[in-house]
């Protein structure tokens, strides 16, 4: 769909702030290494659905997910090693009724994600630069 | 005819789901956390206690085998008390539920308990019952997997937020930085043992200058620069080795672990550790300046780290440092009770409608 580059967190978080308006209903996998920048572009998406302030916004990887209202929710499957752990989260039902669920660590459970969704690849690109992909798969 | 106030306290915020009854403030008759269980092969070996489905295996025997191990009845309870947030909703149902049952079935009054006022009040408990009582105004530092926060606390459970996290918690930072370096996850502990092995001043690791406010954590850039440090060196063949290490073995000992790290990645662990806890201290002096605390409680699973217990008796904060016992430091149901204390003395009970809140916060 688009791929965009940013050069610090401040621009990171105002990418995500504009893509929070193009991103269509559904899910949507936060694809990166540690430190890619996945969390830092969720408090952007977020902050742009929800108006809230971005630094209200952090990382559930303990918490595994974070809801913020208005049918927005931010999981992280980090902690995870199993196919089993992750069904007892019930995200069929999160997935059913919400608006946008961004994900992180998503795509290691390729099977229960959900065929139509949206991805953004994000890739550390030199000290302070990141490059973020938008995709959008239909099966 | 009894005077004693007796609370049975149930927590199932995240991955534990724990029971405790605790008498008259500060007597710990029982506490029981599920993980406890594993021995009895009863959740088939390595199962965490993760979400609803698991809370609900665990609630029953764990709430019957604190009332055993307490040797009371369920006639001999003043209240119970029950985590309400912040958590994961599915997890806080069950404990919340099965504690609204227990209070309708016996016509006790219910007292709803915010997660992190449990933290707090695992060491007021102990400060008391130790005769060392914190003394109020207090500043509390909560840091765990999960949580990194900064609170005023004064009388009549009246709170509030100094700073807390932006991104990474800090005992996130510690298990992420584990889990890289192959010591598998949760990373912290280990970590906490090798760190003395090492030169906490070999790798200047930095933070950045917080914009906004001065008392907010940042641990994210941390994590990703030693991440960076790692990549910059060739340290997978020594990753690999503490993988199969810990495939062989799932609890290896202090001298395996430094069997395989060589002195430089003990040096990365130490820096890091250091870097983590001069970042939390320097935050939690000023914090504790800035509102003339008159001690300072330092909580949650983070408070179990022997070089953060260490560097706060050494900093001068100004005032008393309070830490729990390590096994009140990480999710306990018995902190719970005892942030339901003062509500108990107060009249402070919930309605049976009560619901769980995830995003609950303390102020």
């Amino acid at each position: 769909m688009s791929v965009h580059r940013t050069h610090s967190e401040d621009e990171t978080i105002e990418l995500g702030r504009t893509l929070a308006a193009e991103l269509p209903r559904g899910v949507v996998l936060l694809i990166g290494n540690l430190g890619a920048g996945k969390t830092t572009l969720a408090k952007g998406i977020v902050s742009g659905r929800v108006s809230a302030d971005p630094d209200e916004i952090s990382s559930p990887t303990f918490t595994l997910i974070h809801e913020y209202g208005h049918g927005i929710y931010h999981i992280d499957l980090y902690r995870l090693e199993e196919e089993r752990q992750v069904e007892s989260l019930g995200l069929d039902e999160i997935f059913e009724r919400a608006d946008l669920v961004l994900i992180e660590w998503g795509e290691r459970f390729p099977r229960l994600m959900p065929p139509a969704r949206t991805e953004i690849h994000l890739r550390h690109a030199g000290v302070d630069e990141r490059e973020i992909e938008v995709l959008k798969r239909e099966t | 005819m009894t005077t004693r106030t007796r609370i049975l306290a149930i927590e199932s915020s995240c991955d534990e789901t724990a029971a405790a009854l605790v008498e008259d403030e500060i007597v710990i008759l029982s506490s029981v956390v599920a993980s406890q269980f594993e021995t009895h092969g009863k959740y088939g070996g390595v199962v965490p206690e993760l979400a609803s489905r698991e809370h609900l295996r665990a609630i029953v025997p764990v709430v019957r085998s604190a009332m055993r191990q307490a040797g009371l009845e369920y006639e001999q309870l003043s209240a119970v008390a029950a985590t309400v947030g912040p958590g994961l909703v599915g997890s806080l149902l069950v404990g919340l539920t099965f504690a609204k049952a227990l209070c309708f079935a016996r016509n006790l009054p219910l007292i709803a308990v915010n997660h992190i006022e449990g933290h707090i009040h695992a060491v007021v408990l102990e400060s008391r019952r130790d005769g060392h009582p914190v003394e109020l105004p207090a500043l509390a530092l909560i840091v765990s997997g999960g949580h990194t926060h900064l609170f005023e606390v004064r009388e009549r459970g009246v709170y509030r937020l100094l700073g807390r996290t932006r991104d990474d918690a800090a005992g996130e930072a510690f298990d992420k930085v584990g889990k890289l370096l192959g010591f598998g996850y949760p990373g912290g502990p280990i970590i906490d043992r090798l760190a003395p092995f090492g030169n906490p001043r070999a790798i200047p690791f930095t933070f950045a200058k917080m914009k906004g406010n001065t008392l907010d954590f940042s641990f994210s850039g941390l994590k990703t620069a030693v991440l960076r440090w790692v990549e910059a060196r060739d340290m997978a063949h020594e990753i690999a080795r503490r993988k199969s290490l810990l495939a062989e073995n799932s609890r290896p000992t202090t001298n395996e672990w430094l069997q395989v790290t060589p002195p430089m990645t003990l040096d990365l662990l130490a820096s890091f550790q250091r870097a983590v806890i001069e970042e939390l201290l320097r935050r939690a002096r000023v914090a504790a300046d800035s509102m003339a605390a008159r001690s300072v409680i330092v909580s949650g699973g983070v408070a179990c780290n022997s070089g953060l217990r260490a560097a706060a008796l050494e900093t001068r904060l100004g005032c008393p440092v309070h830490f729990p016992s390590p096994t009140l430091s990480t999710d306990n149901a018995v902190m719970i009770a005892a942030a339901a204390f003062p509500k108990f003395r107060r009249g402070e009970f919930a309605d049976l409608s009560v619901v769980a809140q995830a995003n609950l916060v303390l102020a």
